[in-house]
Parts: C-alpha cells; sequence; structure tokens
C-alpha cells in the first residue's frame, strides 16, 4: 500500500434550501437566513408538522438546456446535476475516477406517484418513467449523463449519517492510495411518505426547529444536495489546482441500542467522534457542526458527547436554518464546514433561546460571527444507530 | 491485499441454507411458484418465495420480532455464512467485523403499506411501527446488533449489481482498516405484488409461471431470498478480482460498459465458467454479445430460472453459488436455458474448476463482475 495522502478539497457545490450555489449558501449562513418554509408539494394539513426546508426549483431548470431530455428530469436529478456542476467547474478539470453519493429518500416521490396512479387506476402512460426513475441510485446517474462522466458508483443509505459516510468512504481511499480523486456527495429531496412518516414519530415539531434548546421540540426536514471534489495532494500538485479545504479524519461508530433511539449515554456520538480525531492524529477542534436536529434524544445524546470529549467548544447546527436533509445532511453539512474554514466564521444556530445547563459547550446562537478557526468536527447520525464524524482543516 | 471467501450462507426459495439450495440445484430442481395478486385490481403475478418456516428461526431472536422478511432473511443468511466460516455471532466478533448489505427494493412491503395508510386513512392512521422498517438500511442495524457490532456497518443501495458493489466495498474496507478480520456482506430481496406490478409496466415482468434465459425476452419472475459472504484476509475461495463497477446511459450503451468491466477481470485468462445474470429481459441481449465476443467457449449457468430475480440478493446469490461450484467442483445445469448461447449448462457436470467470473447487467444502468479462484 502506499504511503498516507494527505486529501484535499479543490471543489464543491451546494443546492440547499438557504440558496442554490456556494455563493448563495454562504450569504445565507452569515446571514442566519431561515430557509424553512410552508410545504407546498403535497397536502400538509393533517400533519402536525407544517413546515419545511424547501430548495427553490426555478433557479434549476436554467442550469441545463431545456430539451426533451431535461424536461423528464426528476427535481432530484436536477438538484445533483446543479451542484456536481458547481463542484466540478470549481475544480477545474479533475480527473474522477469514482463517485460514492448518499441517499436516504431517493427519488421516492416517483414511487409515490406510482403508487396513487395504481390505486386509483389511473393512466399508465407515466408508470414506466416513475418506474425507472424510483431506483436511488438513478439522480446521480442523470447528473453523470448530462456532464458526460462514465464512472463507476457506489450508494450509500445509511439513514442520516449517510452524507458523511460517503464522503469519509472517499477520504479513506484517497488516503490510503486506493484512488486520487473521487467525487462524493449526497441528495434527498423531500417526500411525503418520509415527512408523515417522521410526523407519525412524533419526532417532528410544529414549532420552528431549535437545536440544543431547553425547550426544543423536533426536528422539522429538508433537502437539497451537495457534491464535493476530494483529490490527493499528489493530484492537486501535478494540475496546479486550488484546494479550499482538507479532511483529515473520519470515525464511525454503530449504536445498536434501539433502530430509532441512540443510546442515552452518548456513546455512540462520543465514539465516532474520538475515532474521527484518531484517524487524524489530532485532538485539536475548534468547531463543532452537530447533527442537532432539535429532537429530545438525539440533542442530548450528542450534547453529552461533546461535552465530555470537547468542553467549552463552539457548536451550531446548521439544521436549524434548513431543516434536516437526511441522506444529504452530511454531504450539505461538509460544504458548510469547508464556507466556515475558508472565510474564517461560525454559521448560527438560529431561533436559539435557551441553553440547557447539562452541557458543557457554547451554542452559537443566533448570529454568525468571524472566527479563526482552524480544524472543524463535523457529526452525522442516523435511523439504525450508523454515527459518523469527519474532521476538516484550513488550508 | 489477497481477500478470500471465508464463508458462504443463503436462505432461497429452495432451501434455508446454502448447502441445501445448492444440493437441489444440482439436482436440476426449482423452487415452487406462487401468485400474488395486485391488492387493488385483482391481477396476479407469479414469484418464487421463501417458505416462512426458512426464516423462523430468525424470527424468535426479540430485536426482529417486528421486522418484515427482508431483514429476517438478510440475519438468517448471516447467520449461515458466519457458521460456514467457523464463527460463533457474538460480542469478540462484534468487534472485528464490519456489515456491509446490498439493497435494492427495501423494506417494500412495509412502505406500500405504510403509504396505503397514508392515502386511504390520513395521516394519523400511518403506523409509526411500520415507518423505521421502510429506511434502507434497517436489516443491516438489526444484523449490527445481532452482532454487537460498534464499528463499521454500511447499505449500499443499487439495482441487480448492487451485490458485487457491496463486496468490492467490503474489500475497500479490509484494506482501510486494518482492525478489521472480516465483513459480512448480504444481499436480500422481499417479494411484494407492487414490484411485479411496476416491472410488468416497464415490461421487466412475465405474466406466465417460467420464464427463459437467452431466449426471446420476454420478462422474468421475482423471487425472494438472501444471499451472505463472509470476506476475510486469509482462508477460503481466492478473490482474483473485483471492482466498483461501471454506469451506462442507455441500453445501446450497456455492451460497451460491460466489455469495459470483464475484460479487466479476466484480463486474457479464460475463466473455467461464468455465473451469468440472465434473467429473461433485456439484459440477456447484452450478456450474450459480451459472453460470445469475450469468453466464447466457457460455461455459462443462471440460476434464476430455478429460484426467481431477486434484484438486491442476486448478485450474492451468484457469488455463493460461483464459490460453492469452486468448492465443489461442480455446475449445475441451467433451468429453461434458451438456445441462443450454445455454451450454457444443461445439466448439472463435475469438472476441474479452477476459476469461475460472475458478471451482472443490472436493470437500471449498472454493470459489475467478480473473479473467483486463482489468477
Amino acid at each position: 500500500m502506499k504511503e498516507k495522502q494527505r486529501v484535499l478539497i479543490t471543489g464543491f457545490g451546494i443546492v440547499s434550501p438557504i440558496g442554490n450555489g456556494a455563493g448563495e449558501n454562504l450569504a445565507g449562513l452569515r446571514a442566519g437566513r431561515d430557509g424553512v418554509s410552508p410545504v407546498t408539494a403535497f397536502d400538509v394539513s393533517e400533519t402536525r408538522c407544517k413546515t419545511a426546508g424547501q430548495v427553490n426549483d426555478e433557479p434549476l431548470k436554467a442550469v441545463f438546456p431545456a430539451n426533451r431530455r431535461t424536461k423528464r428530469l426528476h427535481r432530484s436529478s436536477r438538484m445533483v446535476a446543479a451542484s456536481l456542476a458547481e463542484a466540478m467547474s470549481m475544480a477545474g478539470s479533475p480527473i474522477p475516477e469514482l463517485v460514492v453519493f448518499s441517499t436516504s429518500v431517493g427519488a421516492m416521490s416517483n414511487g409515490e406517484e406510482f403508487y396513487r396512479a395504481v390505486l386509483k387506476s389511473r393512466s399508465r402512460r407515466l408508470i414506466a418513467q416513475w418506474v425507472a426513475n424510483y431506483m436511488p441510485q438513478k439522480p446521480i446517474l442523470d447528473a453523470l449523463e448530462l456532464l458526460d462522466l462514465r464512472l463507476p458508483m457506489q450508494v450509500i443509505s445509511n439513514a442520516c449519517s449517510s452524507g458523511t459516510n460517503s464522503i469519509g468512504h472517499a477520504f479513506n481511499l484517497i488516503r490510503d492510495g486506493l484512488n486520487s480523486c473521487v467525487i462524493c456527495g449526497g441528495y434527498d429531496p423531500l417526500s411525503e411518505l418520509v415527512f408523515v412518516g417522521f410526523d407519525s414519530l412524533q419526532a417532528s415539531t410544529p414549532e420552528k426547529i431549535r437545536p440544543f434548546d431547553l425547550h426544543r421540540s423536533g426536528l422539522v426536514l429538508g433537502e437539497g444536495s451537495a457534491v464535493l471534489i476530494l483529490e490527493s495532494e499528489e493530484s492537486v500538485q501535478k494540475r496546479k489546482a486550488t484546494a479550499y479545504a482538507e479532511i483529515s479524519g473520519y470515525g464511525v461508530s454503530t449504536d445498536t441500542y434501539h433502530l430509532t433511539q441512540p443510546n442515552p449515554s452518548g456513546i455512540g456520538p462520543r465514539l465516532s467522534m474520538e475515532r474521527a480525531l484518531q484517524s487524524a492524529g489530532s485532538d485539536s477542534v475548534d468547531y463543532v457542526n452537530a447533527h442537532g436536529t432539535a429532537t429530545l434524544y438525539n440533542d442530548a445524546t450528542e450534547g453529552i458527547a461533546i461535552s465530555q470529549l470537547l468542553p467549552g467548544i463552539p457548536v451550531s447546527s446548521t439544521k436549524s436554518m434548513m431543516g434536516h436533509a437526511l441522506g444529504a445532511a452530511g454531504a450539505i453539512e461538509a460544504v458548510f464546514c469547508v464556507l466556515a474554514l475558508r472565510d474564517r466564521f461560525l454559521p448560527p444556530n438560529i431561533h436559539f433561546r435557551e441553553p440547557d445547563p447539562t452541557w458543557k459547550f457554547e451554542v452559537v446562537a443566533n448570529q454568525s460571527c468571524p472566527a479563526s478557526i482552524r480544524t472543524v468536527l463535523s457529526n452525522s447520525f442516523g435511523f439504525g444507530g450508523t454515527n459518523a464524524s469527519l474532521l476538516f482543516g484550513a488550508i | 491485499m489477497s481477500l478470500f471467501i471465508q464463508g458462504v450462507g443463503a436462505v432461497s426459495p429452495l432451501g434455508p441454507n446454502a448447502t441445501t439450495t445448492w444440493a437441489q440445484l444440482l439436482a436440476g430442481n426449482e423452487a415452487p411458484r406462487k401468485t400474488l395478486p395486485n391488492g387493488m385490481n385483482g391481477r396476479e403475478y407469479y414469484y418464487v418465495p421463501v417458505p416462512e418456516k426458512f426464516i423462523a428461526e430468525a424470527g424468535r431472536q426479540p430485536r426482529l420480532r417486528r421486522s418484515g422478511a427482508l431483514s429476517l432473511m438478510g440475519a438468517a443468511a448471516a447467520y449461515d455464512a458466519l457458521a460456514d466460516a467457523g464463527f460463533q455471532p457474538d460480542a469478540q466478533l462484534g468487534a472485528r467485523c464490519a456489515v456491509i448489505y446490498a439493497i435494492c427494493s427495501g423494506g417494500v412491503n412495509y412502505t406500500r403499506r405504510f403509504y396505503h395508510e397514508l392515502i386511504t386513512q390520513g395521516v394519523n392512521a400511518a403506523s409509526p411501527m411500520l415507518f423505521p422498517e421502510t429506511v434502507y438500511n434497517a436489516p443491516a442495524s438489526h444484523l449490527a446488533a445481532l452482532l454487537k457490532l460498534d464499528g463499521e456497518s454500511y447499505t449500499l443501495v443499487g439495482d441487480c449489481a448492487v451485490g458485487l458493489s457491496a463486496l468490492h466495498f467490503a474489500a475497500q474496507l479490509l484494506v482501510n482498516q486494518p482492525q478489521l478480520e472480516v465483513c459480512v456482506v448480504v444481499g436480500t430481496e422481499e417479494a411484494d405484488w407492487i414490484l411485479s406490478d411496476a416491472f410488468n409496466s416497464w415490461r421487466m415482468v412475465t405474466r406466465h409461471s417460467d420464464f427463459e434465459v437467452f431466449g426471446k425476452p420476454q420478462g422474468t419472475i421475482f423471487g425472494e431470498g438472501a444471499a451472505a459472504i463472509v470476506l476475510g484476509r486469509t482462508n477460503g475461495i481466492p478473490v482474483a478480482r473485483s471492482g466498483p463497477g461501471l454506469s451506462f446511459f442507455s441500453r445501446q450503451d450497456a455492451l460497451a460498459a460491460a466489455r469495459q468491466v470483464i475484460e479487466p477481470m479476466i484480463q486474457g485468462e479464460v475463466p473455467d465458467c461464468v455465473i451469468c445474470s440472465a434473467n429473461g429481459t433485456f439484459v440477456d441481449q447484452i450478456e450474450e454479445r459480451v459472453l460470445r465476443a469475450l469468453l466464447p467457449t466457457t460455461l455459462v449457468y443462471s440460476y434464476k430460472p430455478a429460484l426467481g430475480e431477486a434484484l438486491g440478493a442476486s448478485a450474492l446469490f451468484q457469488t455463493v453459488f460461483a464459490a460453492l461450484a469452486l468448492r465443489h467442483q461442480t455446475i449445475p445445469g441451467t433451468r429453461h436455458g434458451g438456445h441462443r448461447l450454445p455454451c450454457l449448462t444443461r445439466a448439472s457436470r463435475t469438472m476441474k474448476l479452477h476459476r469461475a467470473l460472475v458478471t451482472v447487467i443490472g436493470f437500471n444502468q449498472q454493470v459489475n463482475s467478480l473473479l473467483l479462484g486463482n489468477s
């Protein structure tokens, strides 16, 4: 095996409820923009929660010229394609060898359309299209085709940690010399089935999403897509590319306490953070971009783990601004971490009112602030007890 | 790094484990079909079910008491593979193993039921008991809990080729993670009328009780089941080459993609047999053309007419049967084999087998391949 390679980020692209593209997202993070709004994609009159972080579709339609092919694309495909195009453009002319992507929901809304059509014995004209596009890998394939990239692909679906897992796996492949350039990221669109699912579990809130607040009442769902181009330092030097940040560590753990509830001791999050730091050979962290879903259970366990491991650290959950994008969350938050490192600021945790006295860290409350941060830890935890953490470093 | 298949496991319509399934295939048997009626309009489709008694033992695990067939079959196949590799599922194993799942349709029974409740009875009737099991990684989570895992657990999604992608992912983990001793790679698939109805709309599923491979493509029949591989660094059937596969963007494009994947696998060395993915659909034509071009005289076997097309589990079923063929120096005959591929096995035969190639052309734009044996 080759000696360990440094892993650099040479491009990134993002579509999120707080903006399309890195520029809009940076402005949104700095301003503490609230990207959560009333749901318009389906009927929410009977659900407790009625809001979500929603991507503005209109600008996405302009990213690729309208033709027979692009007209039929699912909105997930548009999100992935726009973020991929932005990342590839920023990276110059990378030569990717592999795609490691993530999703949790996939193109579920195609399945929903199909089922409604079957139930109501509607015309079957569009059914084949819904079925073919239902597969979770399809939006990624569509994006690759639009950009004329024929590449091998691995699609991870580890629930809400998927995005961080995809970047972490790509990081490991490059660090260990198995690949020199990998496209990684994640996508997830809003789906009625998943929206109602979280509502039925009473995990979502009819109020504002308030991560780490003493009176937090649950999550709000979001959506989006984010892509990062990871390259070995050798590859970056060879093509004289610009690196915006580096990834230095990745850790995972599995918490087998319950399918949907974390072990209250916080052992799952703690192990994944510890393992990310061990992987980096460092214990220096300047800011934590928390998983912070604002559910009672998640924030309690993550709060304990951060308090034990990194007392006094500034922490925010950017889900307060855009909701929880599930399989895309880790990838979107990775881009937020890169922006925070590159532009030297701490993204805010909006809607924050009252700290929980049991936790020993500082919530970046309601406003972003300038900070000379050098290292950022990003957490993602999911259903099934999948926990993942990434350590990012400034260049 | 050298990697080896240390153990294989399966739960199939023909047996509760890999050994029984293999014996049945060698005997030329095919699993009984049942019909699945469309819950709305009564339209019926044939499928190849796993008898409930085959997964009854797994269902007694407290963690799995609310789980669907998908998780039960996956856990049973994993236990079969671990036993074949000589492992006891205990906390010691959990500290040195990773779990990788290959999923295509996922928890389709629970997903359909949940959504049906939602749109027919309103959101307040949608059961919170069903929703968690609709998540793609629920089966992996259950197995991780049974094995007392605290480390790496991944679920990969894709089409029929996802099993080989998961196997390659496991190989990457074993290279990256020196603390890992083995990876348990599992593919699992459950049947539901909604799947058959959907794929029938796509003209991929036949309304007949049988289907022919390498004949006129008239559609497939779905089967249930799970297959599992224990992959480690020593002892067992050598994995000569694996890869992440490739995507294709159109059926015209698929042949080039298949060649691009398979040629580097064989590297000019002719394997002794091919365990292929032919399933009675357009896949057969692509696979036939690539095998005729690259391996015109190599024996080819398809298990699918006997067990049905098990989507997320199918590539790992192929891998299990390739490993068993090498282990027992025997290859089964293909049931309902058409005449477009002369080298298709017609009856079981014993012969010298050093290398077995697995080829997969997926329904949804993915191809992959794997070479087992001494390269």
